[in-house]
């Protein structure tokens, strides 16, 4: 596995998008009448890419993810994942990792790993299996039997994110999947989802509030504006991969960062 | 010197209460007539057991029949109320109102109805202990943390599962509370219908030597009751602490812990 990880996610045969958003719009029902909330969001995103998106409170950042794992519905414009459209929750295309872990407390880590492919009534032996390779890759080997309420907010995500794994989807959404975390643990978490990623090679959309995440993480950065959201700029972020801690500190790190700012302060 | 563990001193307290109980009443301090001796009420107890223990499966049976009412009827109605928007904006409003209503008012109606046998009893205790079941399921269904179901909805469970993997295990805790109070209340009804007008169970022997000044056998009597309610208790707790492990998460934390919603006016009524 180690192999993939000094690969660049940029190789040819993973060139093709996973994900297609064209013109999408979205209004809701408010309680003074239509809101729009997003804004003719066109968007592509490259298989085995890692796409941050951020913006202001408020900007649908969120409901746009909401709306790529098909628990949402926009009001008109196309979401293709893997070349289909998504109209509802397909697990064998898209994972989805929480703010909040969202584990089952009646359930021990392993049997929450399990969970997705219990649903679908997969047989108990390759369900184990598969748990336990996904808890060893998210780094808890031995923690398989404690209940949630028996880990740290750091372990819960990572049991999450191996949840969100099992079914290896070649999309993983991750909707501020670090934000309750302290910082120190937020930062660990960040590197440990780099190390994962390169060795799975999946997609990932992961929208966060913390511009220092969204550079260090991202092969490329969204920035929304606020509601309506629309994509105000699209930052590739060419710092080299595996990333490291030391990169925060240099100056093309800093001018990235302060580019994003730049861009969402305007909008307050 | 080593503190002594809340549970010795509780032994402790207990036992000075009963040597209370047969000193009170030896010395003259309270008269034989309010307060018989605990060895005469024992003795009573002994010596009848018989007749206690024919009435006491009397008391026994209408229970069982009506904790089935209770906790079957009010897990499907609170399902129904906490799960389905419409019911619930109709009937919950409706339901916690009638909570605080002293039911036994209606007895006296029951017994037109039904009789003076134990049917009459079985429906007004099943009522009685209905309320906080349905009140309680309703609550935990209500208040499970839609986090989960959207979770569980994003790893494709169809509703059913969504129902049986999700909604289900996540308001056993709260359901159980319920049933732990409604199983109570079933007692309590159970009692209080037979002391009324009956012609058998365990209320019924209290009221009956009652009206004969017999207090050895009223005291036994209600002994029975209380170990009645105690096993009872003691059985619930620990259906409940075995399911300790989810108690604790798993619900939003700003509406409270719903065994708090439902044990004040349980508190209140009683």
């Amino acid at each position: 596995m180690q192999h993939l990880a000094n690969v660049t996610p940029l190789r040819p045969e993973l060139a093709k998008p996973a994900i297609e958003i064209a013109a999408l719009n979205h209004i809701y029902d408010g309680r003074d009448g239509q809101v729009p909330a997003l804004e003719d969001i066109s968007l592509t995103v490259g298989a085995g890419k890692f796409t941050v998106i951020v913006g202001p409170s408020g900007c649908g950042k969120t409901s746009l993810l909401m709306m790529m794992a098909g628990l949402r519905h926009q009001t008109n414009g196309t979401i293709n994942i893997q070349g289909r459209p998504i109209d509802k929750p397909d697990p064998d295309r898209v994972g989805v990792v929480f703010q909040e872990a969202s584990l089952f407390p009646w359930l021990s880590a392993l049997d929450n790993i399990e969970f997705p492919m219990a649903l679908r009534n997969a047989p108990r032996e390759e369900r184990r299996k598969r748990a336990t390779d996904m808890l060893n890759l998210v780094g808890l080997q031995g923690f398989g039997a404690r209940y949630p309420h028996e880990l740290s907010g750091g372990m819960k995500q990572r049991v999450s994110i191996a949840r969100g794994l099992v079914q290896d989807p070649p999309v993983l959404l991750m909707d501020e999947p670090f934000a309750a975390l302290d910082e120190q643990t937020r930062m660990t978490m960040g590197h440990e989802l780099l190390r994962i990623w390169s060795q799975t090679a999946k997609t990932v959309v992961f929208v966060t509030h913390s511009l220092t995440e969204a550079v260090y993480l991202a092969d490329e950065v969204i920035v929304m504006s606020a509601r309506p959201g629309r994509i105000i700029d699209r930052i590739a972020i060419n710092l080299p991969r595996p990333r490291t801690y030391e990169m925060m500190a240099t100056d093309v790190f800093g001018r990235l960062r302060e580019r994003i700012w730049q861009q969402i302060r305007k909008e307050g | 010197m080593r503190r002594p563990a809340p549970s010795t001193v509780r032994w402790l307290i207990l036992a000075a209460l009963l040597v209370f109980w047969e000193l009170m009443p030896r010395t003259g301090i309270i008269p034989e007539l309010f307060l018989p001796t605990l060895s005469k009420t024992l003795a009573a107890l002994v010596k009848d057991w018989r007749e206690y223990a024919s009435e006491l499966s009397v008391t026994l049976y209408e229970v069982a029949i009506a904790m089935l009412i209770a906790c079957g009827g009010g897990i499907l109605c609170g399902a129904l109320v906490g799960g389905v928007t419409l019911l619930r904006n109709l009937l919950l409003p409706i339901f916690s109102s009638m909570y605080a209503i002293p039911i036994v008012i209606l007895y006296p109606i029951f017994t037109a109805w039904f009789g003076i046998g134990s049917e009459s009893k079985i429906i007004f205790a099943g009522v009685y202990g209905f309320f906080p079941v349905m009140l309680s399921t309703a609550a935990g269904i209500r208040t499970i943390d839609e986090q989960l179901l959207l979770a569980a909805r994003t790893m494709g469970a169809t509703v059913p599962q969504q129902i049986t993997r999700v909604i289900i295990p996540a308001s056993i805790p709260t359901v159980l509370t319920g049933l732990r109070l409604g199983g109570a209340l079933t007692i309590v009804g159970v009692v209080v219908s037979e002391m009324l007008t009956s012609a058998a169970g365990i209320g019924y022997l209290v009221t009956r030597y009652r009206t004969i000044l017999d207090s050895p056998h009223v005291f036994g009597a209600i002994i029975m009751i209380l170990l009645l309610s105690i096993a009872f208790d003691a059985f619930a707790r620990a259906i409940e602490r075995r399911t300790k492990v989810w108690q604790v998460a798993g619900r939003r934390q700003k509406d409270g812990d719903p065994a708090d919603v439902i044990a004040r006016p349980v508190q209140a009524a009683v």
